[in-house]
């Protein structure tokens, strides 16, 4: 990588130096990396054993008896009917409540950003504020709204979860074009260009590690979302609630929970190795010269 | 290169000025942000904006919305103890929570970028966000049980505390004639002194069978040896009950690898022995006494019983590590688009100038990124105050006046039990206003950008 | 790009909803007295229950020609209903784990009363007690359809057979029971303090056999303090025998311990415990999640009373109501009375039935039947205490009642202080 490059170009005059300071790089990551990953494979075993170990030994015991481990939690998964469809409902409600809070947000931080009005400040304060409003006590007051308007279930809950994404998806965007140089708009705008062309052809572009990183964690929280999904999606209903139908109401559902947990990791895994490219330091770096 | 510095660096405040004097003077209210705020503002004031203002007015009412109650709700808000406790638990999560994940996330995100497997790294620290918020309270109740067998955090333990005192064979028994043996310390003692010639009844109960080592026979009650002490220790409980106390019958099983000792007047040790397959043990002659006959606490010593995370003092720190643990994750992939978007050239620059990696680090890095890390951190900050998953699921209903927040508190008044919305209103309304201050002391971070 | 995107998922988004299966449907044939009408049912079953009930909707629409749809809403049936109430969308028909669920929606006018038709079958088939409970200011609105036996104690019987011991009659004999067990080398409680339900349920059983059946009734309703001497005599009674060394754990490891896991203590081999209480749903969880054969195994012993084998029985169970005018909806709480209906779960196990009507041989085991028998054949039934309480007091983790009761537990001895406390957050409570 053009990293590695640089790094070595950069500490040719004290080459070995450059591996000994690596080693305790590379040792503070084996260990830190096993330690954060320890309780993910505890929930990955734990999902692994039946039920009824549960209470007798603890996880790792698994390690040393391999028979105990069974994919049976994951097979019950799918003892509904429902689990299957449900997952195409998750679908159908995290990829727009991803999508209609980076477009509206990243139009909103462009105004907040480079667009002089009355009370920008202000605005921006209270909406950056709202990001404290605890979703719960918005469910009835937009559940007499839906009762106006009845939308299918899926269109509630999308709206409701892109809705609450835009305070802080317009505090990400608005404060990662501050990073901006104003040069480049100054230069388009000098080249005739209006605000909504300098929007999609420049600023929405360099824009995308913010945007990447907005939609893989929107995705996530959508995805694993619960209580919006339960009040509103009706007969439609995403994983998390048909997976709720699986757990007992008395007896300790962790089998359940561990097994779906990591079941439904994988949608939201897929889209974070897939805006993996995103994160790479440099990709941008030439376009400040232009 | 070095024509770019001033372009990019921090005082982005100072980039801006002479750039706002060079072009022409722009209107105070440029009609295009209509357009561009329309959207969002549209969601944010039906979806947002009503709810808070419904939030406000329900806030006044009392709990089935018809009576008029005006600022009572708060006062009983801000009158129960249970609040102000969770306030008060607020604050403490304020004070560790954001700091801790920002510096980690920060740490990462620039430690990353020099290792080829920062993908790994990165997974790992997604995954607990991944696997959702539920799950990952469950696995760290689990982690944090207390019994050794069970609970990650005290098995750990429990092998070092074990290895360094070993759990005694007989752990949990306990003198089935309590007025005739006594406790001493973790042991314990006949009450009366013998002496030589005299044959002593130890009787045990409240172990079970299993604990005794296989190959032990019934007990058998060991006749008297001349000028010396004999006795016999053995567990005074039948399988299936029946049976006196305090006699040695069939059916009762010999204690084995039972350490006896002797001890004079003085307190020091005279002999020492261990009791035999049937329970029987000896001493050999020795002086003429009179004797206590001791069983030493090593006998008996239980094993490592668990630290109580979860228990009152413990929980919340306990669950601000679990926290961590799951949002570190958020911040280092944040910040590590922040550092995608940095220039490479400028880095390379300051290093070619002599700067050290620390020296880079504070003086190019951490400034650039400073917008983001304020993201960072007062989404962290926010979501403290907000913080619900994962108490719920963690801390067990028994300790949660301990571990309670205000969200947690908001739930439980609003929508369990009395389902009292005008007061879990009032508690929402209150959470809104504790980000005022947080915003006011931004405020002049905002306006320098702006 | 993003923009024809987000149109196309939007359109296929609408598309699918109006397509989508709802949920799990029965439908029949035509010529059936209700065929073509719809009725919803929401309830907190899910899994196992959920399967069960959902047979019960097949049994009703096959006699009926309805189609019934079932949502599960898990254990945030308030909010849900809350919500859909607010939103003009009610289920027809929802079935509430409280009684003082009912009476807050009854009081809040969102429950439709039953008719004469389904008052009469309900007194033909249940004692009178079981239809004062669906009534709010004189207006019968539910149905009880489950029901539970919440004074049966559990316990491992290979345990009580190493001990030598017969299952107590009463108090005084469940102490010396649990000294023995104790001599023989195993834990005799297992106590799920972390749920607060679980101790009002121990002291409910107490009280009703120690202070009587008309003291019970009156301290429901906050006729008599909390700070009465019955209460602080129930509460030293207890003390007795929720002694720290005879519970896993200890009481502070007890204040720890869940409900599962304090049923998961006596299964096991050697099981972490002998004894634990609770109503006859543990009897589902232990065939849930452990290997264990309900008589062989495990069993259970009636609550014992002050001095002798009690003839009280206290309980719990699930109300059907009515949120809308579907005459579907009439027909199918009527169906939930009748002894069919309520045979068609018992069966299957998991379920008791306070219907004196329901032919106890298709219980699916004689312990369940043993269960069952002993609800509906009380001589004296009260329901749970804490379920009609006001859900302040009586329903609320981390306050009232359980809290208090938890607190209690930490240091049993100190009665009146507890006593106390109880009375200061009923007081508030039940505003009186």
């Amino acid at each position: 990588m053009a990293t590695g490059a640089l790094q070595i170009a950069g500490g040719r005059r004290a080459g070995w130096r450059k591996t000994l300071d690596t080693i305790p790089l590379h040792l503070f990551f084996i260990v830190a990396g096993v330690l954060w990953a320890l309780p993910a494979i505890g929930l990955l075993l734990t999902s692994l054993r039946p039920v009824d170990l549960f209470t007798v030994s603890g996880w790792w015991t698994a390690i040393s008896h391999p028979q105990e481990l069974s994919i049976t939690n994951y097979v019950h998964l799918f003892d509904s009917s429902l689990i299957a469809t449900s997952f195409m409902n998750s679908l159908l409600i995290a990829v727009p409540a991803t999508v209609i809070p980076v477009l509206c947000a990243t139009l909103a931080a462009y105004a907040f950003t480079w667009l002089r009005f009355p009370g920008r400040t202000a605005m921006l304060l209270v909406l950056i504020a709202l990001m404290v409003v605890p979703l719960q006590m918005a469910l009835i007051p937009v559940a007499g709204i839906y009762g106006f308007i009845s939308p299918p279930g899926i269109v509630r809950v999308f709206l409701f979860h892109a809705a609450f994404a835009l305070p802080y998806a317009t505090f990400l965007f608005r404060n990662f074009f501050i990073g901006i140089p104003h040069e480049l708009l100054e230069s388009a705008r000098m080249d005739g260009a209006n605000d909504a062309r300098i929007f999609r052809r420049i600023i929405l572009p360099l824009a995308y590690p913010a945007i990447a990183s907005f939609a893989v964690f929107q995705f996530l929280w959508v995805w694993n979302d619960l209580l919006v999904g339960l009040v509103f999606a009706g007969s439609t209903p995403p994983v998390t609630v048909a997976i709720l139908q699986q757990m007992r109401n008395f007896g300790s559902s962790v089998d359940v929970i561990s097994a779906a947990s990591f079941l439904s990791l994988i949608p939201p895994l897929i889209l974070f190795f897939a805006f993996q490219r995103y994160f790479v330091q440099g990709l941008l770096a030439g376009s400040v010269k232009g | 290169m070095s024509t770019i510095l001033p372009a990019v660096t921090p005082p982005v405040v100072e980039a801006e000025r002479p750039s706002r004097e060079a072009r022409a003077p722009t209107p105070r209210f440029n009609r295009a942000a209509i357009g561009f705020l329309a959207p969002a503002a549209i969601f944010v004031g039906v979806f947002i904006i009503y709810p808070v203002i419904a939030t406000v007015i329900r806030s006044l009412f009392n709990r089935t919305g018809e009576t008029f109650v005006g600022l009572d709700n708060y006062l009983k808000v801000f009158t129960d103890s249970r609040t102000l406790h969770a306030i008060q638990n607020n604050i403490i999560w304020l004070l560790v929570f954001p700091i801790a994940v920002t510096g980690f996330g920060v740490l990462f995100a620039v430690l990353l970028e020099r290792v080829p497997y920062r993908l790994v790294v990165r997974t790992i620290l997604f995954t607990p966000m991944a696997v959702s918020l539920l799950a990952s309270g469950v696995i760290w109740r689990i982690m944090y049980q207390q019994s050794p067998e069970t609970g990650a955090m005290n098995a750990v333990i429990a092998s070092v505390a074990n290895a360094i005192t070993h759990p005694g064979h007989y752990q949990g028994a306990r003198p089935s004639q309590p007025d005739l043996i006594q406790p001493a310390g973790d042991g314990f003692r006949l009450a009366q002194t013998v002496a030589p010639g005299d044959v002593v009844h130890l009787g045990f109960i409240g172990f079970p069978a299993s604990e005794i080592p296989a190959g032990a026979q019934d007990a058998k009650d060991p006749s008297a040896g001349a000028g010396r002490v004999v006795g016999v220790v053995w567990r005074d409980f039948v399988p299936g009950g029946g049976g006196q106390v305090g006699q040695v019958e069939p059916g009762k099983k010999g204690m084995p690898d039972m350490t006896v000792q002797l001890v004079d007047s003085k307190g020091s040790v005279a002999a020492q022995t261990q009791s035999d397959s049937a329970g029987d043990f000896s001493f050999p002659s020795s002086g003429s006494g009179p004797y206590h006959v001791v069983l030493p606490a090593q006998n008996f010593h239980p094993p490592f019983g668990g630290i109580q995370w979860l228990g009152s003092g413990l929980v919340t720190p306990a669950i601000i590590l679990a926290a961590i643990w799951v949002w570190v994750g958020f911040a280092t992939v944040t910040i590590g688009a922040g550092l995608a978007t940095m220039s490479r050239d400028l880095l390379e620059a300051a290093r070619v100038d002599g700067a050290t990696e620390w020296q880079v680090f504070r003086r190019v890095t951490i400034p650039l990124l400073s917008p983001l890390l304020i993201v960072v951190f007062i989404t962290l900050v926010i979501n403290v105050l907000k913080i619900f998953d994962l108490v719920y699921t963690i801390a067990p209903g028994s300790v949660i006046p301990d571990a309670n927040v205000i969200a947690l508190q908001l739930y439980l008044v609003a929508f369990t039990g009395l389902g009292d919305f005008g007061i879990g209103s009032a508690i929402a309304v209150f959470l809104f206003l504790l980000v005022i201050p947080i915003m006011a002391a931004n405020i002049r971070r905002f306006q320098g950008e702006g | 790009m993003n923009s024809s995107r987000l149109g196309r998922v939007f359109s296929v988004a609408v598309l699918v909803s109006l397509l989508a299966a709802c949920g799990t449907s029965t439908s029949t044939g035509s010529s059936k007295p209700l065929s073509g009408k719809k009725v919803e049912v929401a309830a907190v079953w899910s899994k196992d229950e959920q399967k069960n009930f959902e047979a019960v909707l097949k049994g009703f629409s096959d006699k009926t020609g309805a189609t019934t749809t079932f949502t599960s809403t898990g254990d945030q049936i308030g909010t849900v209903l809350g919500s859909r109430i607010a939103s003009n969308s009610p289920p027809d028909v929802a079935i509430l784990p409280q009684p003082g669920l009912l009476k807050d929606l009854a009081t809040k006018g969102s429950l439709k009363a039953l008719d004469s038709d389904t008052a009469n079958v309900v007194s033909q088939n249940y004692a009178p007690v079981w239809k004062d409970l669906g009534t709010v200011n004189g207006k019968f609105y539910g149905v009880f359809f489950k029901a539970a036996n919440k004074s049966t104690v559990w316990y491992n019987v290979k345990a009580l057979k190493d001990a030598g011991v017969q299952p107590p009659a009463s108090m005084a004999d469940l102490t010396k029971t649990l000294a023995t067990i104790s001599a023989s080398g195993v834990k005799p409680l297992s106590v799920g303090g972390a749920d607060g339900w679980t101790l009002t349920d121990w002291f409910e059983n107490a009280y009703l056999n120690i202070a009587g059946r008309d003291n019970y009734v009156k301290l429901t309703t906050h006729t008599i303090k909390w700070t009465d001497q019955t209460v602080k005599d129930t509460l030293t009674a207890l003390a007795q025998v929720l002694q720290d060394k005879y519970v896993a754990g200890g009481l502070s490891g007890a204040l720890q311990t869940d409900f599962p896991t304090s049923v998961a203590n006596i299964a096991g081999n050697p099981p972490k415990a002998a004894i634990v209480y609770e109503g006859d749903f543990v009897e589902g969880t232990l065939k849930d999640t452990s290997h264990l054969t309900p008589g062989t195994d495990f069993n259970f012993f009636p609550f014992p009373g002050a001095t002798g084998p009690s003839n009280s029985v206290m309980g719990g169970g699930d109300v059907a109501v009515r949120l809308t005018d579907n005459a579907a909806g009439v027909e199918l709480i009527k169906y939930l009375a009748s002894p069919e209906a309520a045979q068609i779960w018992a069966a299957k196990g998991g379920f008791a039935s306070a219907n004196k009507k329901v032919d106890t041989s298709v219980y699916p085991d004689p312990v369940a039947k043993a269960s069952a028998q002993a609800l509906a054949n009380a001589q004296n039934f009260v329901f749970d205490m804490s379920d009609q309480a006001p859900a302040a007091f009586g329903g609320t983790k981390g306050s009232g009642e359980w809290a208090d009761l938890q607190a209690w537990l930490k240091n049993p001895s100190n009665v009146n202080a507890a006593a106390t406390q109880l009375e200061k957050d009923a007081a508030a409570a039940y505003g009186s």
